[in-house]
């Protein structure tokens, strides 16, 4: 339908572009009182952009009618935007393996396999447990009207878990997961669960002496969601033009100097990779912050013609058929201090192994007031318990000022990849 | 499409199928600032096909496009014997009924040009910006939507419904000697663009982040607490939502069993799916069953639950209307929908009698909860002191455990109205649903108030 489309558009606009993406998602989940649910879920939608008289147009469709949707396209030029879009020439594309056939094949007996396994694991009495194993397997063409015809395949697979305890021992629900392009191995099945249990395993501490401002551990799962708002300071509009606190400050440092961000479509088999962006960019890996200093921004096609720069190739078509900015794969680099040796720095301090995303009075500043659930109090680098009501508030982009260390535990959270973080500056409140 | 769906229906093996397909035109135009960012129109044709048998739990497929309606039901009868689930599926009997519902829309939103979309996109933005010299910038989205549905099951049931529905969304940030604010506002209604004069909202959003410039935090503290109807509908939402919906995939199962005390003589809450002009209303549900008002805490004792047919079933109850699909291709859910707190006695003045210092909640931000959690972010906030209101304070957040929070309630106003914010509710892995509250104003005593109090 794509080649169709921009055929019937070339001698009618000043330019268009095109993405077509199939998904194909198998999904099954067993409930705690051993119901399994299997469903499957086919998508295809085709967005069409045009640039007309020097505005821009978008639509959506899932159906064939390639005049439909060029009739919408159009009218929505009208209204559109005035940009003076450049669409990108093609462009050999990087090698970046996003599809696993083994995934792509993985049917309801092969999920219910890998759900079970986990649920094997993860069964005792006293807890809850609600198993769900998942992939899906796509398919994402990008063409314009200056010669870029391309596509690739790609998969995600994944499985998780959201433990309960019941009775004595009440916990929150405990939620964990593993996903990236190939599915998932009985080995991560195996992290999963050893992360359940030492989550679970510490007894609530019923009394202790409360700290204000300790030193915390942010766990690789706890500084993903942590880490959120860097993310929107990275990308788009608010970085470019907006109020992200990142604005015009290209260059300079703005974190502690062990800490080093890049986005990497490239990464192998993980949930974002791809070798070319929704505008029909070539992928490429980009340092955002190298020791501590700032050197990059995220940019599509139409940001990058409102702020004056090139697209970074992170635009993404969103299921209005407009575009936006986001990253990719997030990568943190890996610090030199081990989790034993993180803990032990902690002195008496806490252990964060998860938090709760929030927002907070501004998520774009960096102030934020998180749930923390899966708090720990840490002494002498031994775990003593759990706290219960645990709050971190506090500013993100302060605290990575003064970093206290970086953990060398590189983990993959969904497309972050980070190691621990050992923060300081935030303020703990708790109620039991 | 009626004869395509019926046909499959008919050639289907399965001991009980159902085949929904929705059709929705949607357009949206973007203003950041006083420009236009983006204009845009999506058409979605997609469908959701669920089969059980005697012995099966569910399988369910979704899909785009409208073709081979016959082989998604064959994929969902194939999936629900491949799951091989222990636990038999036990639906509710429910009357059969036939329901055309598409009548012309008198006010079509698609009838409406997205160039004049836009126009009325940007005469909202310059009425945010006009409002007061110290709105820095601000967004305008206005979408539009109109669905068309089919839904049929091997039952019997047809229900053929077209419905449309605007909404618009307004963000200003104010500024002042290095002091930013930002204030959120929205409406979601039933019907097109011909209708309404949506400015006030517009300058209601300058106006409260212009308050917010000039705002205090708030001292953390015990306070007593008066919420405006749309606080209190959220938190009600949330009791309603969390407490009284069976389990759903991916969410914290903690439904309160009938007959538990949750909080005083005056607290009586429910949920409304017929309720009148609100977009989350509704003849039937995504499973045909016709929906009607449910009773969920009567006089502070849980009285019942909002159910599907499924849930119904394994609990000898009848649906009360409240399956709700989250997404088109997804299945349904027992999920809320028009949550509303029963009104009391007296108003605004009323309640804020008597409170020598306190805290006054107009509109909410974020009302989310985790485990029996709860945390309410009020969006504008002002003292309460002897009686009257005072200063506006920003920072205001109130929480705790959900029941703790519920037993605190002190008085239950008169004046009740329906809260018409676009929001959505999130609710595990079920996907997103267009909600609506309705409450009076709300008195609480003793609560905790500052930030991360919750």
């Amino acid at each position: 339908m794509i080649a169709r489309l921009l055929d019937r558009l070339s001698a009618r606009v000043h330019g268009a572009d095109t993405v077509a993406k199939i998904d194909d998602v198998l999904t099954l989940a067993i409930s705690p009182d051993g119901d399994t649910r299997v469903s499957g879920s086919r998508s295809r939608t085709t967005y069409l952009r045009v640039i007309r008289d020097g505005k821009i147009g978008c639509a959506s469709s899932t159906g064939d009618d390639a005049e439909e949707l060029i009739a919408r396209s159009l009218a929505a030029a009208d209204a559109g935007p005035e940009l003076e879009l450049l669409l990108p020439a093609p462009a050999p594309l990087p090698a970046v393996e996003s599809h696993a056939p083994q995934a792509a094949g993985a049917d309801a007996t092969a999920l219910d396999r890998l759900a079970r396994a986990l649920l094997e694991r993860l069964q005792q009495s006293g807890r809850r447990v609600e198993v769900w194993a998942e992939r899906s397997s796509g398919s994402v063409q990008v063409a314009n009207t200056r010669g870029v015809h391309a596509g690739y395949q790609a998969t995600l697979a994944g499985v998780g878990a959201v433990v309960e305890s019941i009775g004595a021992g009440w916990a929150p629900p405990c939620r964990v997961h593993a996903a990236g392009a190939a599915l998932p191995t009985l080995g991560d099945v195996e992290l999963l669960a050893a992360e359940v249990e030492r989550r679970l395993a510490p007894p609530i501490m019923e009394s202790y002496r409360p700290l204000e401002q300790p030193l915390i551990c942010l766990a690789p799962r706890a500084a993903a969601t942590f880490l959120r708002p860097l993310r929107a300071a990275l990308a788009g509009y608010e970085a470019w033009l907006g109020r992200s606190p990142l604005r015009d400050r290209l260059g300079e440092r703005v974190a502690d100097e062990r800490l080093s961000v890049a986005d990497d479509p490239l990464a192998p088999a993980r949930p974002a990779s791809r070798p070319v962006d929704d505008d029909g960019v070539v992928s490429r890996q980009l340092p955002l912050i190298e020791r501590g200093r700032l050197l990059g921004f995220l940019a599509d096609l139409e940001l990058g013609a409102r702020a004056g720069v090139p697209s970074t190739g992170h635009g993404w078509r969103t299921p209005n058929a407009t575009s936006r900015v986001g990253c990719t794969n997030l990568r943190i680099a890996p610090g030199i201090e081990g989790p034993a040796t993180l803990r032990t720095m902690l002195g008496r301090g806490l252990l964060i192994e998860d938090l709760e995303w929030r927002g907070g009075p501004n998520p774009l500043a960096g102030t934020l007031t998180l749930s923390a659930p899966w708090t720990y109090l840490v002494e002498g680098g031994v775990v003593r318990g759990r706290l219960e009501g645990v709050t971190l508030s506090g500013n993100v982009f302060r605290s990575l000022v003064q970093l206290a260390a970086i953990g060398n535990d590189v983990t993959w959270c969904g497309a972050i990849c980070t190691p621990s973080l050992l923060v300081e500056g935030l303020t703990v409140t708790c109620h039991p | 499409m009626k004869d395509a769906i019926l046909d499959a229906l008919a050639h289907s093996r399965a001991g009980y199928g159902e085949l929904r397909m929705r059709r929705v035109w949607s357009s949206r135009v973007l203003i950041r600032n006083r420009e236009v960012a983006a204009a845009g129109s999506a058409h979605e044709t997609a469908g959701h096909a669920r089969c059980c048998s005697p012995g099966t739990g569910w399988g369910s497929v979704g899909f785009s496009g409208t073709d081979r309606l016959g082989s998604r039901l064959l994929t969902a009868h194939e999936l629900s014997l491949a799951g091989g689930s222990r636990v038999p599926i036990t639906l509710a009997p429910v009357p059969i009924r036939q329901l055309e519902l598409t009548d012309a829309l008198p006010d079509d939103p698609r009838d409406v040009p997205l160039a004049a979309k836009r126009r009325r996109a940007e005469q909202l933005a310059e009425a945010l910006f006009a409002t007061d010299r110290r709105i820095a910038s601000g967004r305008v989205l206005c979408c539009d939507e109109v669905v068309e549905t089919w839904l049929g099951t091997t039952e019997g049931t047809w229900i053929h419904e077209l419905r449309s529905s605007v909404s618009i969304a307004v963000l200003a940030i104010a500024e002042e000697s290095g002091s930013v604010e930002r204030a959120l506002g929205s409406l979601a209604e039933p019907g097109g663009w011909r209708t309404g004069d949506r400015t006030e909202l517009a300058q209601n959003v300058a106006l409260g982040a212009v308050e917010q410039l000039h705002a205090k935090p708030v001292r953390p503290g015990r306070y007593s607490v008066v919420l405006d109807p749309a606080a209190a509908g959220a938190l009600v939402h949330r009791a309603v939502t969390h407490l009284a919906r069976p389990a759903l995939p991916g969410a914290d199962p903690d439904v309160l069993p009938i007959g538990t005390r949750i909080g005083p003589d005056c607290l009586t809450a429910g949920d409304d799916p017929a309720a009148e002009s609100l977009l989350a209303s509704g003849a039937c549900d995504d499973e045909g069953t016709a929906t009607r008002r449910s009773i969920v805490i009567q006089n502070g004792m849980v009285l019942g639950h909002l159910h599907s047919r499924e849930t119904a079933g394994a609990s000898g109850l009848a649906p009360t209307g409240h399956a709700r699909a989250g997404t088109l291709r997804g299945s349904p859910f027992p999920r809320a929908s028009n949550s509303y707190l029963a009104p009391g006695q007296g108003k605004l003045d009323d309640l804020l009698a008597g409170v020598a210092n306190g805290v006054y909640c107009s509109d909410v931000l974020c009302c989310e909860e985790s485990g029996d959690q709860v945390a309410l972010r009020a969006a504008r906030a002002r003292m309460i002191r002897d009686g009257r209101l005072a200063e506006p304070v920003k920072g205001v957040e109130l929480g705790g455990d959900l029941l703790a929070l519920l037993g605190r309630v002190d008085v239950v106003g008169g004046d009740f109205a329906w809260d018409k914010s676009a929001a959505r509710c999130r609710d595990g892995t079920a996907g997103l649903v267009r909600v609506s509250t309705g409450a009076p104003h709300l008195r609480l005593v003793d609560v905790p108030v500052g930030a991360g109090v919750a």
